[in-house]
């Protein structure tokens, strides 16, 4: 049983279609990818899940049930932007925020200050939220999302504006908090990130759904006509009948090969042709194509459609 | 329930501990403190220090003036009397005033004819001082009167008896006897309503605004609904304001039971409420607060900046400015027709109705009738206003037309 369930959601404002029939399923204990790039209704689908706004047709189900209010304290929400009273004191602010989700004031205060510590910010908690740096602010507003332990965790970009560091303690965390069976959404215009961390995704692109499934489904749809190759000396190989497309840079080139009839192409001959040819090869990486290719190829090909 | 209540109680928290409550928690009964020492002590100050010369030739007019000044119910100068005049006096008189040592000086020139009456001219030295010159032409009439009564043929006694002040107690039937308490009382509260209606009806506006700029109802609406955050914000910030009214209020009482508040007044001015009075100010001071906290939670609802809210809170403004133009035709006729409907009006209920209350009996079934219309409305604008709120915040950035509120209306 899918934890959550979008079945055709639609939402217009004014005249813009945010989200245009879009369907996609999660499963428990999985992570999901919303993917796309700015504007493409992310957050708008977002926040139908969690009630926010109403969808203008199709039905979304959270943990096998049409959306209902008292569902809502099994979710933890993370908006896009950061949503904290800015002259109250950390503490305060989880504590309150906890108690929204129906903690006592005890048991939020003893959660908060387990996650303060692990995510090293408990030398801050006495401080206003407005002294503290974006980065802090953000992990505050990481842990009142999950101070009430909810099944389902969705979070809008959730580590946009965040050093690499930073970013990495809280993939870790969700990482973290998927191997304890919770159930992980969230949405990002980042697509590396994606591919790292998720178990499925959803592709969008102008209110429209592009791409959906599990990662290694859609991976394996994808013949692996990409080489990524390491050289030095003459570049004259990359004529080869066999190239589609190929970007060069000092030393590496990124080549697309041609796919005839869906059939991964073999790349033993460019490899030959190069050698032949006299260019001394440091690597030579045959791969599929990164989703982000994938991703463009999509949308590339839909732009006139 | 339980989400309105932990609204209210941070919203509560959060003020009572800003810098600026305990301000102006504080300054306000030490302004009103510091008005009426001023004014005590420039009013004793004005009686005991002036020192006059009344100079005339009519020697018993002018010992008559003395004894009048120096020793009357108004005033407690010193008089010199310099009768008749020489022809220096003038002169001396001037260099007197110059070097301060006299306050100003009453010249009396006799008549030139028979039964008319002398010229008076006051000197004084600095034209600011009128509180003197007052009690000086105040004392002559009575003089003058006193005098021409006696010339009459009357007894000093009688006369004393005729000039006696009158005197008019005035009894409500049913109510507080001392009417002149019963005004200062409405007065007070009626500017105190005013006052906190306005401070913190626009809190509650500002406080939604603050919000949405600081992007934290995604979050709260993520758990609750606009209605609830709404309904807590309205009572979080109006038991501010509450508190600091009764703060004010146990100030003002505290003040008007000390002496220097009566004496100033110049007799027994006390500030007195019945219990009834303070169980209706609760009352409509809470609904009224919350009408105005609602119709401002719906201008917040619309609003971006603190800018735009200024442009709307003629909403707030203007109702309360009928109550004030209405207050002259309530005080004159509190039980017409006119009077009763305007108190049942519920934008005007908490501030006319008080007043009524407070100058005659209102029947029981006026006061049940303008609460329930009230209860009614406050809960058609927070209805309203939970509408506007959730479809606005999703689409700031953009000023509202009418028709698009009244799109959102229909939007769930």
């Amino acid at each position: 049983m899918p934890i959550v369930e979008l079945q055709k959601v639609r939402k217009v404002y004014d005249t813009k279609v945010a989200v245009n029939d879009i369907s996609f399923n999660i499963e428990p204990g999985t992570m999901f990818g919303l993917l796309g790039p700015n504007g493409s209704g992310k957050t708008s689908t977002i926040r139908m899940m969690i009630g926010i706004t109403v969808p203008d047709s199709g039905s979304i189900s959270l943990f096998g049930q049409p959306f209902t209010r008292k569902n809502l304290h099994r979710v933890g929400y993370l908006p896009e932007e950061r949503g904290l009273y800015k002259k109250m004191k950390v503490m305060d602010q989880l504590i309150f925020l906890g108690q929204l989700h129906g903690l006592n004031a005890a048991t939020a205060s003893k959660r908060a200050h387990e996650w303060c510590e692990r995510l090293g910010i408990s030398a801050s908690i006495g401080k206003k939220t407005e002294e503290l740096s974006k980065g802090m602010q953000q992990k505050i507003q990481f842990i009142s999302t999950l101070l009430h332990e909810p099944e389902l965790i969705i979070m809008d970009e959730p580590f946009s504006g965040l050093d690499p560091v930073n970013a990495t303690i809280l993939q870790d965390t969700l990482v973290d908090l998927r191997s304890q069976g919770r159930t992980i959404l969230f949405s990002t215009h980042r697509m590396d990130q994606i591919e790292k961390l998720c178990d499925s995704i959803s592709l969008i692109h102008n209110g429209n759904l592009v791409l959906s499934g599990s990662m290694r489904d859609i991976k394996s749809k994808y013949p692996r006509n990409r080489v990524e190759m390491l050289f030095d000396g003459d570049t004259s190989f990359l004529q080869h009948p066999s190239i589609e497309e190929a970007k060069t840079y000092s030393g590496r080139a990124e080549i697309k090969l041609r796919t005839v009839d869906g059939i991964a192409p073999d790349a033993q001959p460019l490899l030959a042709h190069a050698i032949q040819r006299g260019t001394r090869i440091n690597r030579f990486e045959v791969k599929e194509p990164t989703l982000e290719e994938i991703f463009i190829e999509k949308v590339g090909g839909k732009v006139d459609a | 329930m339980h989400n309105v209540w932990l609204i209210a109680k941070r919203e509560y928290l959060e003020r009572i501990r800003t810098k600026s409550f305990l301000f102006f928690t504080i300054l306000f009964p030490l302004l009103m403190v510091g008005g009426i020492a001023v004014e005590a002590i420039s009013s004793t100050h004005a009686r005991s220090a002036s020192h006059i010369a009344v100079v005339s030739h009519d020697q018993q007019l002018a010992t008559d003036l003395q004894a009048e000044l120096e020793k009357g119910k108004d005033s407690e100068m010193t008089v010199d009397v310099i009768s008749p005049p020489a022809g220096d006096t003038r002169a001396i008189l001037d260099g007197e005033l110059a070097n301060k040592s006299l306050d100003g000086y009453l010249w009396i020139t006799p008549a030139t004819q028979a039964n008319a009456r002398p010229s008076f001219s006051y000197t004084p030295r600095s034209a600011g001082d009128t509180s003197t010159k007052d009690a000086v032409s105040s004392a002559l009439r009575t003089v003058l009167v006193r005098e021409r009564l006696a010339h009459q043929g009357m007894v000093a006694s009688d006369v004393n008896s005729l000039m006696q002040p009158v005197e008019v107690d005035s009894t409500q039937a049913g109510k507080n006897a001392d009417t002149m308490s019963t005004y200062i009382a409405i007065y007070v509260l009626f500017f105190l309503m005013y006052f906190v209606i306005m401070l913190y009806g626009m809190n509650v506006a500002r406080s939604i605004i603050e919000e949405k700029t600081s992007r934290v109802f995604e979050v709260l609406l993520a758990t609750i609904k606009p209605e609830q955050m709404m309904a807590g914000k309205m009572l979080g910030v109006g038991s501010v304001g509450l508190t600091q009214v009764f703060i004010w209020l146990i100030a003002a009482i505290l003040l008007t039971s000390t002496s220097m508040v009566s004496s100033m007044a110049g007799g027994n001015v006390h500030v007195s409420l019945s219990a009834m009075q303070i169980v209706f100010f609760v009352v409509f001071f809470v609904l009224g607060f919350m009408l105005y906290a609602s119709i401002a939670a719906a201008l917040g609802a619309m609003t971006n900046s603190e800018q735009e809210l200024q442009q709307l809170n003629m909403f707030l403004v203007m109702p309360l400015a009928c109550c004030f133009f209405a207050m002259g035709i309530i005080i004159s006729n509190p039980n017409s027709v006119l009077s009763t409907i305007l108190s049942l009006i519920p934008f005007m209920t908490p501030l006319i109705m008080y007043l009524r209350l407070s100058l005659t009996a209102v029947p029981a079934w006026q006061i049940a009738l303008s609460v329930g219309l009230m209860l009614v409305t406050i809960y058609a604008i927070l209805w309203v206003a939970s509408r506007i709120y959730r479809v606005g915040i999703l689409m700031y950035g953009k000023k509202p037309t009418l028709p698009e509120i009244l799109r959102w209306l229909k939007y769930s």
